[in-house]
């Protein structure tokens, strides 16, 4: 493949890929997944950006070093060619799971709110429809769409107006009250809802500025950030202990404090403009997912796109009890951490190779 | 590509007709009940009335009111489906009304829970308590007013001249009832003759009903809140021989509070400033209020007939061991650990409260 032909990702398409694959469903409920905090929980957000930041440093660098090869590549070249293969497809199926649990998550959230009396069958089916469209334009679509998404989901900040009016900014304090076991258990449940930068590894050689590439991928990582400590902010401020640990999709609830005299459901509005947010996610994780199974195959082909929606919308739909299938996905969720970690593994490889090949 | 994808969408789009119709109910055939009243019974069990609009032009009365016995929210609106030729759905509710008797001894908070957690509901309901009988007040005859469901809507919604009584939607409610440092306080309504009338406010402890505050306490709760638009006060100095009676008109309302931190001995210290324009005056100054001197005299006696009352209301607080001010927050704000209810009693059983009110006269009218 012609090698300036893939260098087609500038630097802001690296900033909104990054930051709106990062905002999914994870968002909706993310003070309530940190809920065992307390009101504590509205500044941990910031914790979770240094996280980020520290953990998306090896991304970059071992990408770096090849700079014409994704994450399957480089896996197949470290590791050799089936011990790379079976590590690539396990990662695939990773995504698949993945995908689908997002799907399914936002697909409960619009079945209980904006469609209590249909089944999902047909609105997931139009849904993987649009995320096959958006992908079949390659990454720079994706990253266009970031892009458009980030531009017409940003009003919907002015909706929690309501909400901070109403608030007692009082909550936040004191600052740091929690002990050591809370803190654990808010950010392994908390955590999953910021993933999403990791996939700068599968499209790091479409970047055509690479060297910026850490930089500009920061500032996505940090837009996001901002974002979820404001939700987490105002949730906090609106809410009461007991509600931020039971109500489920909180930022709905929030979205409910409005009150404006022409439109009574601001909800309904906030939830369905959220399909932006969701279809960036999916979109994001999709053309991964097709990557890995290209360089499984050794072939590029466009029809591992219907594969991969064919596999997830089989999934979503499986006749499995509810229990079985969020068992599923939340084990999809925490192989995440996996990839997380996988770019320290690859370094450590990567060095004790190198010193192989000089000695 | 593209195109060929674009043609597959577009023609699963036309298929789509193909398949077997969604139920759905068409807008003519929903009933949108607006108000929801419960009727204490025993433990388990009340009585769950209904107002759903009418609108059609051959019915006589423009409200249908359905009245079951039920202990179970859900359950009771099925029945009522039973009786209505309708559809019955709660996504126009705007008012639901307990009786004194349910508020005092029922389970307020399981009902107000499963609306809120109903995506169905939005956050809007208003929550009142009201006097004897809740069926009763929705099928009094109101001959002056369009609806029960419009009037008694509008009735909670804030005015200034209601502004003593909290606005308190289902949010609000569970807000203040899983909050340890707030008590809950609805508005009290009773029945009048073709009428409504906010009657007071209704002050519960943890889950329950406990007393019925006067407008009065209700308007010193509201400012202690520092709710800019209050009521205007209606003030009675007693402090000389001569009793005088005054009225002002608020504009302004600051309060600004600060704690000692001390769990063991709670200190709050209370600074309020006032702002208003007094309206009407009954007394022996009524001829010397022309002069700067004699309102600012004036002023220093309002500020602490003003200082006064908020004691004398905190006082009996204390011996409830109830805030519905959140005075506790200022204390809890610099707790480290885990704040529970207990706390919150025993804060405000011990708190001693310094409180300086400032209150400005910025004019008395046009007339000297």
């Amino acid at each position: 493949m012609n090698v300036d032909k893939r260098k087609q990702l500038n630097g802001y398409h690296v900033v909104f890929l990054v930051q709106n694959v990062m905002i999914g469903t994870g968002m909706l409920s993310l003070p309530q997944d940190l809920s065992s905090m307390g009101y504590s929980l509205a500044l941990y957000p910031l914790l979770f950006g240094v996280v980020a930041s520290l953990n998306l440093w090896p991304m970059i660098w071992i990408n770096s070093q090849y700079k014409n090869e994704d994450v399957f590549g480089i896996n197949e070249k470290l590791l050799g060619k089936w011990i790379g293969k079976s590590i690539n497809l396990f990662i695939v199926l990773h995504l698949t799971f993945f995908i689908a649990g997002i799907i399914d998550d936002y697909m409960n959230l619009i079945q209980t709110t904006a469609l209590p009396e249909q089944s999902t069958t047909i609105p997931i089916l139009f849904f993987l429809l649009v995320a096959i469209y958006i992908v079949s334009g390659g990454i720079k679509s994706i990253a266009r769409f970031c892009i458009m998404a980030f531009f017409l989901t940003m009003p919907l900040l002015y909706f929690l107006r309501w909400a901070i009016e109403k608030g007692d900014i009082s909550h936040l304090f004191p600052i740091f009250n929690f002990n050591g076991s809370q803190a654990l258990e808010a950010f392994r449940k908390g955590y999953l809802s910021i993933l999403g930068y990791e996939l700068i590894m599968v499209y790091f050689p479409y970047i055509a500025n690479q060297k910026k590439a850490y930089k500009h991928a920061l500032i996505g990582v940090w837009i996001s950030i901002v974002l979820c400590f404001i939700v987490t902010a105002v949730s906090v401020m609106y809410y009461s202990e007991w509600q931020l640990e039971h109500v489920t999709y909180s930022v709905l609830h929030l979205f409910k404090a409005g009150e404006l005299t022409y439109i009574e459901r601001i909800d309904i509005i906030g939830i369905t403009i959220w399909v932006f947010l969701v279809l960036t996610t999916i979109t994001g994780y999709l053309w991964c997912a097709k990557k890995g199974i290209d360089s499984f195959r050794s072939k590029n082909k466009a029809s591992h796109v219907y594969v991969i929606t064919i596999a997830i919308y089989l999934i979503v739909l499986m006749p499995l009890s509810k229990e079985v299938k969020e068992k599923l996905f939340e084990v999809a969720f925490h192989t995440s951490y996996f990839m997380l970690c996988w770019p320290i593994l690859l370094i450590v490889i990567h060095l004790l190779r190198k010193k192989q090949v000089q000695t | 590509m593209n195109g060929k994808l674009i043609l597959l969408i577009m023609a699963m789009m036309g298929l789509t007709g193909c398949a077997d119709k969604e139920l759905k109910v068409p807008l003519e055939d929903v009933g949108l009940l607006g108000i929801l009243a419960f009727d204490y019974i025993d433990e388990d069990s009340y009585k769950l009335s209904a107002a759903m609009p009418q609108f059609l032009p051959e019915a006589k009365e423009n409200t249908q009111i359905f009245s079951v016995t039920t202990d179970f929210v859900s359950k009771g609106i099925v029945e009522i489906e039973t009786v209505s030729d309708k559809k019955v759905v709660l996504n126009q509710l705007r008012v639901v009304v307990f009786n004194e008797e349910f508020a005092r001894n029922g389970n307020v908070q399981k009902v107000i829970r499963h609306l809120y957690r109903n995506a169905e509901v939005g956050n809007k309901v208003l929550v009142a308590i009201v006097k004897e009988n809740g069926e009763e007040i929705l099928k009094e005859n109101y001959p002056d007013k369009p609806s029960i469901n419009l009037y008694l809507n509008d009735l909670l919604q804030p005015s200034i001249n209601t502004a003593f009584m909290p606005n308190t939607n289902i949010h609000d409610f569970v807000y203040t009832q899983t909050n340890p440092v707030f008590d809950t306080i609805v508005p009290l309504l009773e029945k009048k003759e073709g009428k409504i009338e906010i009657d007071g406010v209704a002050l519960f402890k943890e889950d329950n009903m406990i007393k019925e505050l006067l407008p009065r306490e209700g308007l010193i709760i509201q400012a202690l809140l520092g709710e800019k638009n209050l009521a205007p006060l209606n003030l009675t100095l007693d402090k000389r021989e001569e009793k005088e009676e005054l009225m002002i008109d608020l504009i302004k309302n600051k309060v600004k509070m600060k704690s000692n931190k001390s769990i063991e001995s709670p200190k709050l210290f209370i600074n309020m400033k006032m702002e208003g324009t007094l309206i009407e005056y009954k007394g022996y100054r009524e001829d010397e209020l022309t002069t700067l001197a004699s309102i600012t005299k004036l002023e220093n006696d309002i500020s602490e007939q003003i200082e006064k009352d908020i004691k004398e209301f905190l006082e009996d607080l204390k011996e409830l061991k109830v805030d519905p001010v959140g005075l506790t927050e200022n204390f809890r704000m610099h707790y480290r650990g885990n704040w529970d209810r207990e706390m919150t009693e025993e804060i405000i059983s011990k708190l001693e409260v310094d409180i300086q009110v400032t209150t400005r006269i910025n004019s008395t009218g046009t007339l000297d």
